[in-house]
This record gives C-alpha cells, structure tokens and sequence, in this order.
C-alpha cells in the first residue's frame, strides 16, 4: 500500500507541472480579455492627460506585446519573484501573505464546523428517511441551498449585530481589544454563514448515499452477524458513503481556501477573496495572476487529497 | 412523486401565463408609489420604482426557471458524461478528463461570465449554457467517485466476464446506482444557476434592465433589507418553493429506482 | 439503540453549536460598540487607500488630508484659502507676475516656523524638490498636470518658492493643494518603492500614522506639537476602518461600530437621520450626474432638436423628488452653484414631452409600427451604459428608459463594471452614458467642452463641436483676471445651456453622518473630503 501511495503521489504530481501551466495562460488570456486594464482607474482624473497615461503604460510594462508579458512574468514567477502589485507598487506577496492567514483561518473553521454538522445530519436523515428528523434537516437544508450567502450574511448582521448587539457586524479584530474572545466572536457570523451554505449542501450528498448504503446487501449480513447498530453505521455504511461527500467537500474546500468572495465582502473579511475582487475591479494583473495560481495549486492538492482519502477509507477503490 | 411536480408545473405555467395573469406590466414605473408595503392594489408591494413586485416576480420567473432548471441539466448532462467515462474507463482517460476539471475549476466563475457576457449579446439562453458549463465539475467528480466505488465491487468485472456490453453496464448497472448522487448534484444545481445570476447582477452581466429575474430582485433587495423586507420575501419565497419541489422530486425519482 | 445511535449524535452537535454561541455571545457584549469620544473617533471608510502618497494615489486623499498639508486647500465653499502658505498669490498682491514672454511667476510665501513631524523644518527646498521630483522621468505620479508647465523653481530664501511657468496658468493656486514632498527623506530615492514614506508619510499635520493593518484599518494619532497649538487636535485618535460592502458599512452606522461615514447614499439618509445619536450634513456638492450623448457614435445626437427632444422627455424634477428624496437638486450645466463661476441665467428645460415630439416630428422621425420612430430606414434607439453596482444610478437608468419609450426612442440599458465602464468611454465606444463627473475646483471647462479635446486630449465625450464655444474657453484659460474668467465662462454656460450637448440631471449633494456630538464639522464639497479641518473637531 505504501508503495502505491508514493507513486500515485508521484504520478499525480508529474501530472499536476503541464496542467498548472495550462491554467496559468488560461487565466493570463482570460485576465486579459477583460475590458480595460490597470490604467482605466487613472482617467477617472479629468487632470491625466493622455502624457501621464503612456508614461503609466510603458512604466508598466504594458506597451509590450502580450505573449512577450507572459514570459516575463513566467520566468519571474518560477524563480519566485512575484512582482509589484500594479495597484500600490508593493511586493505581491506581501499582500497576499498578509491577508492569507485571515482566510485560511475562516476556511479551516468552517470547513470543521460544516463537516460537525454534515455528519450527523446527514447520517440520521438518511437512516430514518420519511421520519420527522429527516423532513426538519431536508426542509433546513434546502433553505440553506435556497439562500445566497450575501443575503444571509446580512440578515445575520441585522439581527445578531445592528439589533441585538451580541456580536460585532464585520472586520478581524477590535483595535485595541485584540484577545481571543474578541477575535472569536468577529469569526461566529462569516463562519455561521458558510457553515450553513455549505452544510445543507454537503448532508444532501451524505444523505442519499447513506440511503444506497443502507440498501445493500453487507449491511443486512453485519446486522445479522450481531454488529452494534452503532458500528454498523460508523464502520460499514459511513465508510462506503463517504465517496461523493469527499469529493464535493474538496472541491468546496479548495474554493473556500481562494477566498469566500461574498462573504468576506459583507463581513470585510480582511482575507484573499476581498483582495481578489478589488485586484480584478482595478485588473491588478500582478495580484491577480499569483492569486489565481494559488488557488489552481490548492485545487489539484486537495483533489489529489480526495482521491487519497477515497482510496484509504474504501480500500477497493483504486489509487489512479 | 405527484405533489411537487405538480408545484413545479404550476411554476411554470405561472413563469409562461405571467403576460396575461400579472395585474400590471413588470416595467410600469409609478414613482409616485415607491416602495410600497404590500396592499391590496399590490399584494407583494412596490419595489425602488414603484413597480409591482408581484408582477415582477412572475415575470421574473421565466428567466430563473429556465437559467435554473436548465442550466442544471447542461451541468447534469455534461457533468454525468464526463464523470461516468472518467470513473469507468479509469486510466489515461480518467487522467486526462479529472485535470481538465481541476483546470475548469482553477479558473474562476465570476471573472470567467463576466468577461463571456462583454463579448457575446447577453440573452437568457446564453446564460444559461455559460451557468451549466461552470457548474459542470462538481457532478463529474461526484459520478466518477460513485462509478469507482461501484467499479471496484467486483461485479463489474463478472459482469463484463459473462459478455455484457458497455452500454448495459453503464445504464443498466452504474448509472442507476450512481443515480442517487447526480440526482442530488443537478437538484444543487437548479438553486445554484438562480443564485449565479444574482451575483452576475453584481457585475452587471445578469439579465438586463429592466427585465427582472428571482436573482436580481433579491441583488437589489440587501439595500433595503431592515426597512423594506417585502422586496426580498417575494423572490426568495419562490426560489424556495422551485427548490424545495426539485428536491423532493429527485429525492423520490432516486427513491423509485431501487 | 434507534435512538440512541444517531439522534443522540444530531442532538449533541446542536447542542454543542448552541452552546458556543450563547457562551460567545456573553463575553462578546463589551465588544460591539464605542460611544464617539474625544479619545478615539471610527470612522467607515469604504476602501483601503492604495498608497498614502498624495501624489501617487488614484483614490481619495481623506485620509492623506489629515497627515498632508498643501500650502493651499479649498474650504467648504470651495474658496482656495492659503494653509502652509502665509497667503495665496495674486496678481494684486504683487504674488503673481506676469511675464513679457507669456509666461508667468507665482511667489510662494511660507509660513514661518513649520516642522515636519521628526522635527527638521519645512522650507521652500521642499517645494522645489517636489516640482523637480515630479517632472523626473524617474517617478510615476498620478498626474503631471501643472507641473509639466514649470520650468524651474528658485529658493532666494528657506519661506520663498518662486515657480516660473512656461506658460499663462489659470490653476495655478491649488498647485501645491497636495503639499509637498520631504527632501530630507525622498532625495535621491525611488519614490515609487519608497514603502516607508508611502506607508507612513512625513507630514506637517494634525496626525501621523499610528498603525495599517493591511486589510483591516489605518490608525492615526495626533502630533505632540502641531503648528496651530499644542491643544489641537482635540481628537486623539482617529480610526478608519475599511467596509467596502456599503450595506455593512451603514450597518456598522447603527450598530455604533462606526461613528462617521462620508457619502452617505441618498436612500439610505432617513434611516440614518433618524438616529438621535447621529446627523447628517448636506453639502452641495461640485459634481453633477448627466447623460453623455456621444454624437460620433450615433450621429442622430448631432441634430440639437434631437437632444432637446430628449431633455424635455424627461421628468428630471420628478425624479429628484422620488428617487432621490428631494435630496439633490435638478441642475442645467456642468459649472455648479458651489463655483464662483456659476450663473443660474441660463436657459431651463422644463417636462415637456409634447414639445419632444413636435421637436422629433419637425426632425422627420416619425413613429412606426411598434411605437419607436424612424428616419430614412434608421430607428431611434441607442444604447445608454451606465456603471454596475449602484441602485439609484440603474434606477434612474430605468426611468429614463421608460420616459423616452412614451416618446418613441428605444433605450437599451446596458450595465458594465467600473474599469470596464472607464475603458468604453475613454475610447469613445458607446452611445449614450449616464455618470457623473466631478468638476475640478477651478472651473475649467475646457478638457469637457473643447472641440479638439476628444479622447484622448481630453474629456469632451460628447465629440461636441462649436468653434464659438471652444475659442471662448481657451480665452478663459489663458487670464487669471477673474472678473475676466467669470464673464468668459457664464457666456459658455449660456451657450451649452442653450443647446445642450449632454442632459444635465442633478447636482451630486454630499451626504456625511457624523455623531451628533462632533463640533465644527463642515462638509466639503471637493475632493479635499470632509477632513480639511480636522483639527478643529471636537466631541462635546
């Protein structure tokens, strides 16, 4: 088994060279399709002249044909010089460094926090399919799907906020009350908000694949053999159902590691996705390119992570 | 299986019927009556122009039920096809399919429609190929990780060992089985294709002014969320109501084929 | 054992859930909100400034206006007032010389006894250094606009900066509006990548930078010494605080998490002037919302009976009065009331739509069969763009599109986003847009009306030409006699009242919350922003 795993890790990492390269022009074209550029927010200034304007593109590196702007900053980026941030000239990785470990720390508690709710949720509506606890966490789950995140977010930071005052609206921190708690409580609402979009999506999945499970054949002879219901659960059906949860939870995860768009820009969460809407209001072509080849890097590991997992909680299943 | 296809067959006689039963025009501008609380001249009230919401909302509804129901069956199809080929043939052909989604995945949504709407006339059905085609990736993994789970039970391999064809495998066998999963992903997808063209309203590829769509109508409705909450119950009563019977329609159709 | 297995897990990770959150809720009580006082004041801003450079920024300077003084600065009714300056130059106080050979010389007196923050003092090397720092191809300000007309700079004394100019230069007073760059620390350095200075500026100011936490917020404290008295700035901290999402910001509003916010949308100013904590200032401000019409583009624009059809088809008092809660007044050209410039003699278009379809039928555009009207085969119908992301600006969209529907023209409302949107324009690739400009506080006209000042020379958008006009604002650029200026400008006002180019539609009012404690706030209505006079500000 061990040697298995290294070479589908080998495999899948050989794989993932020419793959990251085929997204990195793709995102570069992309980027660049969009209309205007990094200078449009220059004319809004009625005192810019076309002068000043030329003088920005060839400072920038703009004036360059396209494809002679892509190598450059390939082979700057392979060497890890991530460039300047045509916004505000600093190093972009500064920028993104900074605002990481804001949204990392959202992912990795919502991540948790969705799962402690998938879990048991989707196991007991699938178990006692048709009974109350399975129409109360389907009618909660399908509100959940129902619900853009921007709108729920709100309607959180109108009442838990702005009404009752229990928690603050939006940021990271209180300046000046920087303790634990305080940090706690600026996660509860961001995190709230995407444990539950998340969470009614993903006990859908475990829910109808508890659902099969139960249906086949092992799961009469474990019970017959006398196994604790309790085991039988644990052990054979959540094993077996797991597939298509893993796979939609990686992909939510990787998502969620790019950044929560939405939802950062109504908590101002001062994390990657808020950086990542403003860099691609002003095609901040330098912040955009890296931010996007960060979250392509983390999209590959954590399916490769998926298939693992898959493989090592299913043994049958082979590791491609 | 009756009663919510029943509700969607009302929806959707509504979404088509909405020229002839709304009391008023969607784009009936009354300024004099903005942001009217439900009466009896409106019944869902008046939104930021003094247009009538209930109005608003059916006609609303032929853009969202078509940018949802049919933009999750581009995402189930293709979705399906490539995840089934991917989980079933295994190999180089898993490979390859299984990095192109990573690919498809690595390049953002937003951005992505965004830009495809500058160049190409918006129109609904334009939207909703380009909403199915992002939304895609999660049913293939998901139908892949069934197929393989299935695939490595052994019964495939007897089954191909007594003569069965591909095709009957994959339609009699696999695919039913994986039925349960993709059913759950493309009833993910109908909600999910409404709520991308409420964040597309924010960049402004949405639909266009003034055609109104569940989507936008909830956009525009967060300005006004504490003093007007009406603009946001009416379409996000209905995209819970289309939910809520595509859920529960899959739910029994997966159910049936046990 | 049904029971027990899995309802028991259900129950107990709700259980759990909800214990967190009643047990965060209770140690979570001290932490919403700070009543506004002398201490510390918060306010929402509703970005992260780029760089607090004030001459590399492409964003607002509030924050900058707080650290940097400029030797002049506009006050509240946009006159230029003198600030490190002991005055401000004129031709009368022997400040301004005008030369034989067309150019000019403006004497800069400063003020004595002005230390930047780590104690050197300021003198006329610092203004000769900006000049010289700005026109080095070596640094990449936002604009050159000004500087590129000096030729040099003399420093006969530390307080005397003589600025010659190649050239006759209207606007030469608000030159050094924003201030000057520190010698001592910038010479010889690329100032783009100067991080140190571009993060934490050396300034003459009220305050200095505390703190940015990237992302999150910028603190300001006071300066131990500031040259108008040890006792101002009475506020001793200020908190800026990045909400871009405008919906959490006013959230932030009434929750008391902010104590001020600035540009306060117009729908959301009863809700907010309910609040006996709080008040909100009306200022009038100097930029005016319109609907470009781009003649090139869609050559029907070129005929004026054509677009003062258009004008009278709509209800532009109706609108102000509902859309915008009467908080925005209707205005008929691009020079506001705030200007020393502005004349209100001028012709006004009232809401006349049987005079727009006279006007169309004498046209020759005659409706067809779905309403719209045509001319040799051509519909009347364009495309009106306008920026994303702002509900009054789409809903005035909207209406317009309604209104000139019942005069039969096709409107098509089409939304783009912000550097889309500046993209389109500065190419000239649209029909017709509604937006709005921000007139510069000297009243120059020129750049938006002249006939060779299309993009890219300048921002006539509209491709507008009348040879009449443009001779009269270049002569309004070329005399700093404003009498002179004054009667130039109101003729081209007159004259682009009469055959309007573009659609005015209302004059941009500023809306600031601010705590209804707050002393000696006053609005502003350029982009100096509302912190001009920060130091006089007081929580009383």
């Amino acid at each position: 088994m061990g040697n298995q795993v290294a070479r589908f890790l080998a495999r899948r990492s050989l794989q993932a060279l020419p793959l990251l390269f085929v997204i990195s022009v793709l995102v570069f074209l992309l980027i660049h399709a969009a209309p205007g550029g990094p200078l449009a927010i220059y004319l809004a200034n009625p005192n810019v002249r076309p002068e000043d304007i030329e003088r920005l593109r060839r400072a920038l590196g703009l004036d360059r044909p396209l494809w002679v702007q892509y190598w450059s900053w390939l082979t700057a980026f392979a060497r890890g010089d991530w460039g300047y941030s045509f916004s505000d000239g600093r190093p972009v990785i500064a920028r993104i460094a900074e605002r990481l470990p804001a949204t990392l720390e959202l992912a990795a508690v919502s991540l948790a926090g969705a799962l402690l709710v998938t879990l048991p949720a989707g196991v007991a509506a699938g178990v006692r399919r048709g009974r109350w606890v399975d129409r109360a966490t389907s009618a909660l789950a399908t509100a959940g799907i129902s619900l853009p995140a921007f709108w729920f977010g709100l309607v959180l930071q109108i009442v838990f906020a702005t009404g009752l005052g229990w928690l603050p609206s939006s940021g990271r921190s209180t300046p000046g009350a920087d303790d634990f708690g305080d940090h706690v409580s600026h996660l509860v609402l961001p995190a709230l908000v995407l444990i539950v979009v998340q969470a009614a999506a993903w006990s859908r999945y475990l829910r109808g694949s508890v659902i099969d499970t139960l249906a086949e054949p092992f799961v009469a002879a474990a019970r017959a053999r006398g196994i604790p219901r309790r085991q039988v659960l644990v052990r054979h059906v959540l094993r077996n159902a797991i597939g298509p949860v893993l796979a939609v939870v990686m992909v939510d995860a990787a998502l969620l590691v790019s950044g929560a768009v939405v939802t950062e820009s109504v908590f101002a969460w001062p994390g990657i996705g808020s950086l990542f809407t403003e860099a691609l209001a002003r095609r901040d072509y330098t912040v955009l390119m890296a931010l996007l080849m960060l979250t392509s890097t983390a999209i590959v590991v954590l399916n490769l992570v998926a298939d693992l997992a898959h493989a090592l909680v299913d043994p049958r299943v082979a590791l491609t | 299986m009756r009663a919510p296809l029943v509700v969607l067959a009302l929806l959707i006689a509504a979404a088509v019927a909405a020229p002839v039963i709304a009391p008023y025009e969607p784009d009936r501008i009354d300024l004099a009556r903005l942001r009217q609380a439900p009466s009896a001249a409106h019944w869902f009230g008046t939104d930021e122009l003094g247009r009538d919401v209930l109005a608003r909302v059916l006609h609303g509804a032929r853009v969202s039920l078509a940018v949802g129901l049919l933009s999750a069956l581009v995402a189930g199809v293709s979705g399906i096809a490539i995840g089934g080929a991917a989980g079933y043939r295994g190999g180089a052909v898993d490979n390859v399919l299984m990095r192109a989604t990573d690919a498809m995945l690595a390049v953002p949504r937003l951005p992505l429609l965004m830009i495809a709407s500058s160049f190409l006339q918006p129109s609904v059905m334009l939207l909703v190929v380009l909403i199915g085609l992002a939304g895609w990736m999660e049913t293939a993994r998901v139908v892949r990780a069934e197929f393989r789970t299935l695939g490595s039970r052994g019964f495939v391999e007897s089954a191909r060992a007594l003569g069965a064809g591909h095709a009957r495998l994959i339609v009699r066998h696999l695919l039913p089985s994986a039925a349960q999963a993709a059913i759950v992903s493309v009833t993910l997808a109908v909600a999910r294709g409404i709520l991308l063209e409420s964040a597309l309203s924010f960049f402004g590829v949405g639909v266009r002014p003034p055609q109104a769509s569940w989507g936008n109508m909830l956009y525009q409705s967060q300005a006004t969320l504490a003093t007007e909450p009406w603009l946001a119950l009416a379409p996000g009563i209905f995209i819970l109501i289309t939910t809520a019977s595509v859920n529960v329609a899959g739910d029994r159709l997966a159910g049936r084929r046990r | 054992m049904e029971r027990e297995g899995v309802s028991r897990a259900l129950r107990s990770a709700l259980a759990f859930g909800a214990t967190i959150i009643v047990a965060l809720s209770a140690c979570s009580r001290r932490s919403a909100a700070v009543p506004p006082s002398n201490d510390l004041l918060i306010i929402g801003y509703d970005r992260e400034p780029d760089t607090l450079n004030r001459f590399s920024t492409h964003i607002l300077e509030d924050i900058q206006t707080c650290i940097i003084e400029g030797l002049t600065t506009t006050d509240e009714a946009m006159r230029v007032v003198p600030l490190l300056a002991q005055d401000v130059p004129t031709i009368d106080n022997r400040g301004v010389k005008l030369r034989a050979d067309g150019g000019m010389d403006v004497i800069w007196r400063l003020r004595p006894d002005i230390k930047w923050h780590d104690g050197q003092p300021f003198t006329s090397a610092d203004v000769k250094f900006t000049v010289d720092a700005i026109n080095s191809p070596n640094y990449n300000p936002e604009s050159t606009d000004g500087f590129d007309r000096i030729t040099s700079v003399d420093t006969p004394d530390p307080l005397t900066a003589v600025v010659h100019y190649k050239e006759i230069y209207a606007p030469y007073d608000i030159q050094f509006i924003r201030g000057t760059l520190p010698k001592h620390i910038l010479e010889g350095r690329d100032i783009d990548r100067a991080q140190d200075y571009n993060r934490s500026p050396l300034g003459t100011g009220p305050y200095r930078v505390a703190e940015w936490k990237a992302g999150e917020y910028i603190l300001l404290e006071r300066v131990p010494h500031y040259w108008r008295g040890d006792d101002v700035p009475r506020i001793k901290k200020l908190l800026f605080r990045f909400v871009a999402n405008t919906n959490t910001r006013i959230n932030q509003l009434k929750s008391g998490e902010v104590h001020v916010v600035a540009l306060v949308p117009w729908d959301k100013y009863r809700e907010i002037a309910a609040m006996t904590t709080m008040v909100v200032h009306k200022t009038p401000g100097n930029a005016y919302e319109h609907v470009t019409l781009n003649e090139r583009q869609f050559p029907p624009f070129a005929d004026v009976r054509i677009r003062r059809a258009l004008i009278q088809a709509i209800d532009r008092e109706l609108y102000v009065k509902t859309i915008l809660d009467g908080l925005a007044p209707v205005t008929h050209g691009a020079i506001q009331p705030v200007s020393w410039a502005y004349t209100d003699q001028v012709t006004k278009y009232a809401f006349d739509p049987g005079k727009s379809r006279a006007l169309l039928d004498a046209a020759g555009w005659t409706p067809g069969a779905d309403g719209i009207r045509a001319h040799d085969g051509k519909r009347l119908a364009f495309t009106l763009i306008t920026q994303a992301g702002f509900a009054i600006r789409e809903n005035i969209a909207q209406a317009i599109q309604r209104q000139l529907r019942d005069i039969g023209v096709d409107v098509k409302v089409e939304l783009h986003d912000g550097t889309a949107i500046s993209a389109l324009w500065f190419e000239g690739k649209f029909e017709a847009m509604l937006h709005w400009w921000q007139m510069p506080s000297d009243p120059e006209l020129t750049t938006f009306f002249a006939a060779d000042r299309t993009p890219p020379a300048g921002r006539n958008i509209n491709y507008y030409r009348n040879d009449e006009l443009t001779k009269l604002l270049y002569a309004s650029d070329r005399t700093v006699d404003r009498a002179e200026r004054t009667r130039l400008l109101q003729a081209a006002q007159r004259m682009l009242a009469d055959d309007v180019p573009e659609i005015p539609l209302y004059s941009v009012t500023r809306l600031d919350a601010v705590p209804a404690s707050l002393q000696h706030f006053k609005g502003n209505p350029t982009n100096t922003g509302i912190f001009w006079n920060v130091d006089e500000w007081e929580i009383r």
